[in-house]
């Protein structure tokens, strides 16, 4: 009954209410073809709570002021009724109705948020301790907590795990999805307004959850294409003189939840001054050994370089000393051979490169520590992930 | 030995009590006396609050800037986790009905103890065996899981990536704490149903026996299903049987499940006894007969029942299939109706009251607004297009609060001050105990109303850091203050009633102008409560008392008859 009385008018609303809209007091920006749905759905609820909230506390207030047994006053005022039928129906029935047509609003609204539509644009995701990895099979691009889609298409996330639970959220978009270890979740959203969003995962997932973190790129479609065209390339095209900066800035944030810049240790070590490390032979691994030994004529790594490169590719190999076997093995499948020398070369050249660029001249020695280098390492990995 | 004080006629002071029938530490450690095994069930639970009060200023305080202030993200983690399951294990669900309930339930049914004194002990004594593992737990390695132990989070046992080593501990310690919350649901159970005075039929019972009767319920179905989820988690991070553990085949949505529907239910073993202090509450200090008796007491059942039938919700974005959220979803609101008629019940209740702005009644009134704001919250989440956005992030962590702190505790609360005289035969002062209130009141709602913007904003639960830029600073300052205010309130609230305990004026009988059988023994009762069974009327009839100045309480009218002469065709 209710439902059939209210629904022409919340379906003609909810029709409307697709437009992109900027920060309201409840709810942040809304960007997706479905917040504006969604926004109305808890507006719709806020009024209802509005007009209870307001009857309970104004009868609540009312009849403590105006029944108020003042100090020094004993009365007993035993006199008002203590049942009666007629209200308590009324007081039932008319909640019941509001709730069901709340039901209903909120069901209809989530069949629109779980029904991807058939032509969407698929990006498969994996959510690891702590980063977001956003694979795009149909251009050969591997994004690290970054995620580039195309404006006003449906895009559809294939998400996995390879650990434990964690949730893809976009407040912006109003899709929220866990992700399962052992199996896939979808989501779907169309980004109807151009511009970065962030995405959290909300589901705790462990020690570094809070800096578990991503940002949504919603490009037009043309910009979406050539910037795809030119992440599929980049490190093919590229002069090997901007390999290592590339590292730095597009690779480097797959690393730096565990690995800092700055020289402190967290999950994993610092990768500041490793290339020294490496190079003297004297770090020490948990079986009691240390690099050195490894490295003599004829060692295994003989050429150093060889020691960075497999402790990308098979970290599990050799755990350095107080430290745990905790680095995903899986980079050999999201790196290509030349991302993996960007890498070396990245490390190899820390203390000389910034984001933007080399500092110094090319090929000079060694300089001391760049002050440069610490202020860029520090802005670079943090909350807010340079936009590509 | 015993003064029997029934005829509140003749007050006098007796100077034989509970306090001091026998003396030494033994002779309460070893107690059978439920009024004291309530007692030290308070103290127990309120040590605890204290320690999970301190845990949420630390959590406050590192959440004022986006960077964090004090401690490092597994520190945080470690904060908030023990935070919630001091909060829920050892403090909400014991709270209310073993430490009052234990104090008042005999006493309200004319009786002269529980129907088990013996496991009633047990069950304290569990309790402090479950917050001693709680305490090992820390010891072995610390606990960072949150207080609901998801798996393969909480079965990963690596070092850095997988959880901290005090997991086994306090699971074990929760399993024990659930062993003591079945006991004392099955001694009420039992007692109501036995130990009933001749007249109190079961439409005479005061409100707050028919809250506890369906929290112990609750306690009994619901609590056995905690203790085997959780003795299959142990199970499986020690041996790795590969229930939860994907890697071994293992579903770690199977462990959602099996863990709400348990901890559904026992959002409701927390909140029904508040609702149940309340309704006493607001009767009597508005001396007014209770609006809608049955309405209340069987709303306490129903929400009992779809307590049950709900635990989905927890859910909506963990991977069930959207048919099974629709049928969550709509089970949900169910529970909405009985929660409704409660409230509106209460305030009925106060129409043509002679209300009293004591601390109790404050503390009542607070409820009903605080528990309106919980409850409608509830409708955004139980929703399912709003849930999606709101699950897990802090408008979830508000409306949560809102329910377990601001209704729960906060009717406990209420309850202790209302059963204070009778528990200590002392009073507080009043005007302390009003300024209390409003701390508490402001702090509250200060810390937590900020959160349903936060959440709704999109700040994520469980962050020890945030983004600098998305705005939520604003309302963490706004929740820090609020929560340094509800300490001060808090402390003053400690302050003024360890005062009374040494300086306050002694309690007569019935301060309140209560028509329940515990406002007819002595304050602080006798050892045995009544030396005969006494017989009752109607409860919520307040008709029948007056004002005694000499007592300073209120007394039996002269001119009406006891209710031992009364018809028995009263009900």
């Amino acid at each position: 009954m209710i439902q059939s009385l209210l629904e022409p008018i919340i379906m003609s609303t909810l029709a409307e209410a697709t437009e992109a809209t900027g920060k309201t007091f409840w709810m942040p920006e809304a960007a997706s073809s479905v917040a504006g749905q969604i926004d109305w759905i808890l507006e719709f609820i806020n009024v209802i709570c509005y007009v209870f909230l307001f009857l309970v506390t104004a009868v609540l207030v009312w009849f403590a002021v105006k029944y108020r047994r003042k100090p020094g006053e004993h009365a007993i005022n035993d006199e008002g009724p203590t049942h009666g039928l007629a209200l308590e129906l009324t007081w039932t029935l008319i909640p019941t109705g509001l709730v069901v047509a709340i039901f209903w609003v909120g069901m209809v609204g989530y069949i629109d948020l779980r029904e991807s539509p058939e032509d969407s644009y698929e990006v498969s995701v994996t959510g690891q301790q702590w980063f977001w990895t956003f694979n795009h099979p149909q251009y050969g691009v591997i994004q690290s907590n970054e995620l580039h889609v195309p404006l006003n298409r449906p895009v559809r996330l294939i998400m996995g795990s390879t650990d434990v639970l964690h949730s893809l959220f976009v407040p912006a978009f109003r899709v929220k999805q866990d992700l399962v270890p052992g199996r896939y979740s979808t989501l779907w959203f169309k980004a109807i307004k151009a511009g970065s969003y962030q995405l959290y995962c909300t589901e705790y997932c462990g020690k570094d959850h809070s800096k578990m973190l991503a940002t949504v790129h919603v490009l037009p479609e043309d910009e979406f294409q050539e910037t795809m065209g030119k992440f599929a390339r980049e490190y093919e095209d590229l002069p090997d003189n901007d390999l290592p900066v590339y590292a730095l800035t597009r690779l480097y944030n797959r690393c730096s939840s565990c690995h800092s810049l700055d020289g402190t240790n967290s999950t994993g070590p610092t990768f500041k001054g490793l290339w020294d490390r490496v190079q003297n032979g004297d770090t020490v691994f948990t079986d009691g050994t240390t690099l050195k030994d490894y490295m003599g004529d004829g060692g295994e790594y003989e050429v150093p370089e060889n020691y960075i490169r497999e402790s990308i590719l098979n970290p599990g190999k050799l755990i350095r000393e107080n430290y745990a076997n905790v680095m995903p093995n899986n980079f050999a499948s999201q790196l290509k051979p030349r991302q993996v020398e960007a890498l070396v070369l990245m490390m190899k050249n820390l203390d000389k490169l910034t984001d933007e660029g080399w500092v110094g001249e090319d090929g000079k020695v060694q300089t001391p520590e760049q002050p440069a280098v610490d202020s860029s390492a520090s802005a670079g990995p943090g909350m807010t992930e340079e936009g590509g | 030995m015993t003064t029997f004080e029934a005829n509140p006629e003749q007050p006098r002071l007796v100077e034989d009590n509970y306090l001091n029938h026998t003396r030494g530490l033994w002779s309460w450690l070893f107690t059978l006396d439920h009024k004291r095994i309530g007692v030290m069930y308070l103290i127990a639970v309120l040590s605890a609050f204290f320690v999970a009060g301190v845990l949420a200023l630390l959590v406050r305080t590192q959440l004022l800037t986006p960077g964090g202030t004090i401690m490092n993200q597994q520190e945080y983690n470690q904060a908030f986790t023990l935070h919630g399951g001091i909060m829920v294990f050892l403090v909400i669900i014991p709270s209310i009905p073993a430490a009052l309930g234990n104090f008042v339930l005999p006493i309200m049914l004319g009786a002269k103890d529980v129907a088990f004194p013996r496991l009633n002990l047990m069950s304290f004594w569990l309790w402090i065996i479950g917050a001693l593992f709680f305490v090992g737990a820390l010891v072995t390695g610390g606990l960072d899981t949150g207080w609901t132990f998801y798996t393969p989070y909480s079965v990963d046992s690596r070092p850095e990536v997988g959880s901290m080593g005090g997991v086994i501990p306090a699971v074990t310690g929760a399993f024990i704490l659930g062993f003591a919350s079945i006991f004392t649901g099955m001694n009420f159970i039992v007692t109501i149903h036995r130990l009933r005075p001749p007249g109190m039929t079961w439409f005479r019972m005061p409100l707050f026996l028919w809250g506890i009767y369906a929290t112990a319920i609750l306690q009994v179905i619901a609590t056995p299903v905690l203790g085997i989820t959780l003795a299959l988690l142990a199970v499986e991070r020690a041996f790795g049987i590969g229930i939860f553990d994907p890697t071994l085949g293992g579903d770690p949505v199977l462990y959602q499940h099996f863990f709400w529907f348990y901890s559904h239910p026992a959002v409701y073993i927390m909140i029904l006894p508040g609702m149940a202090i309340i309704s006493d509450l607001i009767a009597v200090h508005s001396h007014r007969h209770i609006f809608g008796y049955r309405f209340i007491a069987y709303s306490s059942i129903a929400i009992a029942l779809f307590s049950f039938l709900v635990w989905g919700h927890h859910m909506f974005t963990s991977g069930q299939s959207a048919l099974v959220n629709v049928i969550f979803s709509a089970i949900t609101f169910s529970v909405a109706i009985p929660s409704a008629i409660k409230v509106f019940n209460w305030l009925a209740t106060m129409y043509k009251g002679s209300i009293s702005w004591n601390t109790p009644m404050l503390y009542a009134m607070g409820f009903i607004f605080i528990f309106t704001i919980g409850g409608l919250t509830g409708l955004h989440l139980g929703t399912l297009a709003t849930d999606v956005h709101l699950h897990d992030t802090y408008f979830v962590v508000a409306h949560f609060h809102y329910v377990m702190m601001g209704s729960a505790l906060i009717a406990m609360i209420g309850g202790l001050h209302h059963w204070w005289p009778k528990i200590t035969g002392r009073m507080y002062n009043e005007n302390w105990g009003r300024l209390g209130f409003a701390l508490v009141f402001i702090g509250f709602n200060v810390t937590f109303f900020s959160q349903f913007m936060l959440g709704s904003q999109g700040m994520p639960r469980r962050y020890a850091t945030y983004p600098e830029d998305a705005g939520f600073q604003i309302y963490h300052i706004f929740s820090t203050a609020g929560s340094y205010i509800l300490a001060i309130g808090f402390f003053v609230t400690a302050g003024y009633l360890a005062q009374s305990i040494f300086g306050g004026r002694r309690a007569p009988a019935n301060p309140w102008g209560g028509r329940s059988l515990e406002w007819q023994c002595s304050s602080p009762p006798p050892y045995n409560n009544f030396s005969e069974p006494p017989t009752v009327g109607d409860c919520y009839d307040f008709s029948v008392l007056e004002w005694k100045s000499e007592e300073e309480g209120y007394v039996w009218r002269s001119d009406v008859a006891r209710p031992e002469e009364e018809s028995p065709a009263g009900a």
